[in-house]
């Protein structure tokens, strides 16, 4: 017999589940009432919005979260008065919703440290729930006159028919119908019900604690059909409801059967339980085969129609409890949750199949055996495979993250005064979930900047000429082997005059120095700066961009900034992929071998004799179809030692928008490159992302396309003092990253 | 013999997945056409308790036997008619008669 210690060690272990689940819950709330804004009498929206408040107030009862279960119920009450078309959604009261939504939220945290409420948190959920109360107008007189129910103030008491079906799950989700049931007396009488027993199962191979019980019973109360359905408010998800109200026909009892399993025996319930007579049932049978042989959906649509009295209500709820169980209507269907731990787990040992593998096939060209050589292609071929889906397992769409930011423009830009409209776009491009979730707070930044500086209050616009409604656009596109992400407005730009007189206040730029035109916007990102007259709560602190700027080179990413003074500003910031394992390019350079990241290599030019002319940095130009492009030496860029051959290739690379060449030795192929990160001393070094293992056990140096185009070219005296000896990279990187997780 | 079975004192969703297997062996006693079973005891029950004398009430029906609820305890009393299984309770006729 479970004890009060089982119970607490289930809820204990439930708890986290129930708790995420309800976050989830309660985002997608959010989303949906910001979405429903847009379009107020959205229906799909607005059943979706109450579902949501309706599972949250479900779990929370289960957990006995009285608290939540009480203040949510409220909001779950106004949901429904919206979703029946009582009233339309306005401004205010779609941010009295917001703020609903939040308290819940903070409800649920509080369930979970098991805090207790201060009084003037207390006092703070009383006035929420008046506010909520006096939008649903469920003050005193609770009896809302429905159009079906005429009699509803009369107090003589009316017969209902009920006929309920509860789904196999309802034990599991903590629910009894015996306790249902005794609710019903509690409002009414029940003078006959008819339990459908053969539906039980006999014993032999029966699970005991799944549910086959249904009923057929008539109801005798004066109270409205809002408050009957009440009643079944917490079950409502968890079994087939008809509520046929008084006066209702044959052919209403007609309609019930067609949505109903086992026809001729649940007629035989309605019969013993009095709402309709036998002939009246053979009646409705016969019309049912007759319809039949029109088609099975024709069927439901035509007696449908024909029956004038019956609330649409039922029906529909019937019919679309229908599609649900069809699994056509299900959104969470097809997810599984994983622990994000596990997916790491997997895709480092991946990592380690990747070289291991690699290995095995250098090896396998050298017995030359042509059987073995092809059984390792195939090896790889299907280990390319596993790591495409499986890093494909880390990518989450960006939109998500995106998603997040309708609501911080909403409020911020009510609260500064503002009119904005914010335009997502790309918001399915996928990156990695680590990376998400570090670039959420540097986009935040910038969104707020945006808003606060960038964007202009609606007088000033008119003003300027310009539409009253500013526009954000947030953009995401995969642009060579990067994601591009943009926070553009149309707001009033950024005036470089301002920009440069503050850095020479800050001291960031010598007084009386103009840096070239490309620079003077970079110096935004410097610590210390800042061009706010005030400083507001959100930015002008002039900690932000430096900051920003930091988070993002951490992820490997880079960021920039563009502005038309007047017109507006682009905020372009390029992130890599992704952070394990790559397509690469291997090249050789003198005894050294090195990867270019595949996407980023645009061709191949192999084999060329060494006539390219290069400075002393390394740097020239080559002829390509009658074009110039900038070539750089690696040789000479790291100053290896070993003598130059005869002939060299070039690899052509792409990097946000330009091209350049790369002078190397040897072509090397394609490569199944793992990332593994540069050990600490080396992690300051430009051009180079990362280092790699070979199968033969050396390792390569991976180059980054951007950093290496910047280093070779910058002016000559900088890109020196930053390049170091090469010789000793490969021991270096190898021992500090041994055991590393990339 | 007869009167060895007894239904539990808990009767509820928590106890109905141990509670069924056991029964299971009451089925395959074989002899009388009613299975009499001591239901004094009876002092928690839910819908699924109910359920699962439903289901015991099915397998007995398709032996060609039948339950008999000795003695029934007012709260089983009050649970089964509740749910429409009232059959379950006064379907017998007084032991002896």
């Amino acid at each position: 017999m479970p004890t009060h210690a089982d119970d607490l060690s289930y809820i204990a272990e439930a708890m986290p589940v129930f708790i995420s689940e309800a976050e989830e819950q309660l985002a997608s709330l959010e989303q949906l009432l910001l979405q429903l804004e847009d379009t107020p009498d959205d229906r799909d929206l607005l059943d979706a919005l109450f579902r949501c408040a309706h599972t949250v107030k479900g779990s929370a009862g289960v957990f006995g979260l009285d608290r939540v279960v009480a203040f949510t119920h409220h909001v779950e009450t106004l949901l429904d008065r919206l979703r029946e078309g009582a009233f339309s959604l306005t401004p205010s009261l779609g941010t009295l919703l917001l703020q609903s939504t939040d308290h819940v939220r903070a409800l649920v945290r509080q369930a979970q440290s098991d805090e207790t409420e201060s009084e003037g948190e207390g006092a703070a959920r009383a006035a929420i729930v008046a506010r909520l109360q006096a939008a649903s107008g469920e003050t005193a007189a609770a009896a809302l006159v429905a159009p079906e129910a005429p009699a509803a103030a009369s107090g003589n008491p009316r017969r209902w028919h009920v006929s309920i079906r509860f789904d196999a799950d309802t034990f599991r989700h903590g629910l009894d119908p015996l306790a249902v049931l005794n609710y019903l007396r509690g409002i009414g009488a029940i003078p006959r019900l008819v339990c459908d027993t053969a539906a039980v199962p006999a014993l032999d191979g029966f699970d005991p604690e799944s549910c086959h019980l249904g009923f057929e019973f008539s109801l005798d109360t004066d109270a409205p059909r809002e408050q009957i359905e009440q009643a079944f408010s917490f079950v409502r998800d968890d079994c087939v409801l008809h509520l046929i109200e008084p006066g209702a026909t044959a052919q209403d009892f007609a309609t019930l059967l067609a949505a109903m399993p086992d026809q001729p025996r649940l007629g035989e319930l309605l019969v013993s339980v009095g709402a309709i007579s036998h002939e009246q049932l053979m009646q409705g049978l016969d019309q049912q085969t007759d319809q039949m042989a029109a088609g099975h959906d024709a069927l439901l649509g035509q007696v449908l129609q024909q029956s004038a009295g019956v609330s649409p209500k039922v029906v529909a709820a019937a019919v679309q409890k229908q599609r649900q169980r069809d699994g056509t209507a299900s959104e969470d269907t097809g997810f599984i949750r994983v622990h994000a731990d596990r997916l790491d787990e997997v895709i480092n040992l991946l990592g380690e199949l990747v070289i291991a593998g690699a290995g095995a096939s250098l090896l396998a060209r050298q017995t030359r055996q042509r059987n073995l050589i092809e059984a390792n292609q195939q090896i790889t071929r299907l280990i390319e495979g596993i790591r495409n889906s499986t890093l494909q397992l880390r990518m989450v769409p960006i939109g998500e993250t995106f998603a997040r930011f309708r609501r911080v423009v909403r409020d911020t830009a009510a609260e500064l005064g503002k009119d904005v409209a914010l335009e997502i776009v790309g918001g399915d491009t996928e990156l990695d979930k680590a990376v998400v979730e570090r670039i959420a707070d540097p986009l935040m930044h910038l969104v707020r900047n945006a808003l606060d500086h960038g964007l202009e209050a609606a007088a000033d616009r008119v003003a300027a000429g310009k539409s009253a409604q500013g526009k954000l656009t947030l953009s995401a596109c995969h642009e060579s082997g990067s994601i591009l992400i943009r926070i553009i407005d149309n707001g009033r730009g950024i005036q470089r005059e301002k920009v440069l007189q503050r850095a020479w206040d800050r001291g960031l730029v010598e007084q009386g120095v103009v840096p070239p035109e490309a620079d003077i916007l970079k110096l935004i990102f410097e610590p210390g700066f800042s061009t706010a007259e005030k400083v507001t709560n959100l930015s002008g602190r002039g900690v932000g961009m430096d900051v920003v700027r930091r988070n993002i080179e951490a992820l490997r990413g880079s960021v920039e900034l563009q502005s038309e003074p007047g017109r507006g500003s682009c905020i372009e910031i390029r992130l890599p992929l992704t952070l394990a394992i790559i397509d690469g390019f291997l090249v050789g350079v003198g005894s050294s071998k090195f990867i270019f990241p595949l996407d980023a290599v645009v061709e191949v030019i192999a084999s060329r004799s060494t006539a390219t002319a290069v400075d002393a940095q390394g740097r020239g130009c080559v002829e390509l179809r009658g074009a110039l492009l900038p070539v750089v030496d690696i040789r000479a860029l790291y100053a290896l030692d070993s003598p130059a051959p005869e002939r060299s290739s070039v690899v052509v690379l792409r990097s946000g928008g330009r091209r350049y060449g790369v002078l190397v030795d040897a072509l090397l192929g394609q490569h199944q490159t793992v990332i593994k990160p540069l050990g600490l001393m080396l992690r300051s070094l430009r051009g180079v992302s990362g280092s790699s293992i070979l199968g033969t056990g050396e390792v390569a140096l991976i180059f980054d396309a951007a950093s290496l185009g910047q280093l070779a070219a910058q002016p000559h005296s900088a890109a020196h003092g930053a390049s170091r000896a090469p010789t000793d990279f490969q021991n270096g990187a190898h021992s500090t990253t041994q055991g590393q997780r990339s | 013999m007869a009167n060895t079975h007894a239904l539990p004192a808990e009767l509820t969703i928590y106890t109905v997945g141990e509670t069924g297997p056991k029964w299971l062996a009451w089925l395959d006693g074989g002899g009388d056409e009613r299975l009499p079973v001591d239901a004094s005891a009876v002092a928690e029950v839910d819908a699924a308790g109910v359920q699962l004398l439903l289901s015991l009430a099915n397998a007995l029906r398709r032996r060609d036997r039948e339950l008999e609820l000795v003695d029934p305890s007012p709260v089983l009393a009050a649970a089964c008619a509740a749910l429409g299984a009232g059959a379950l309770i006064d379907a017998m006729p007084p032991i002896g008669a």
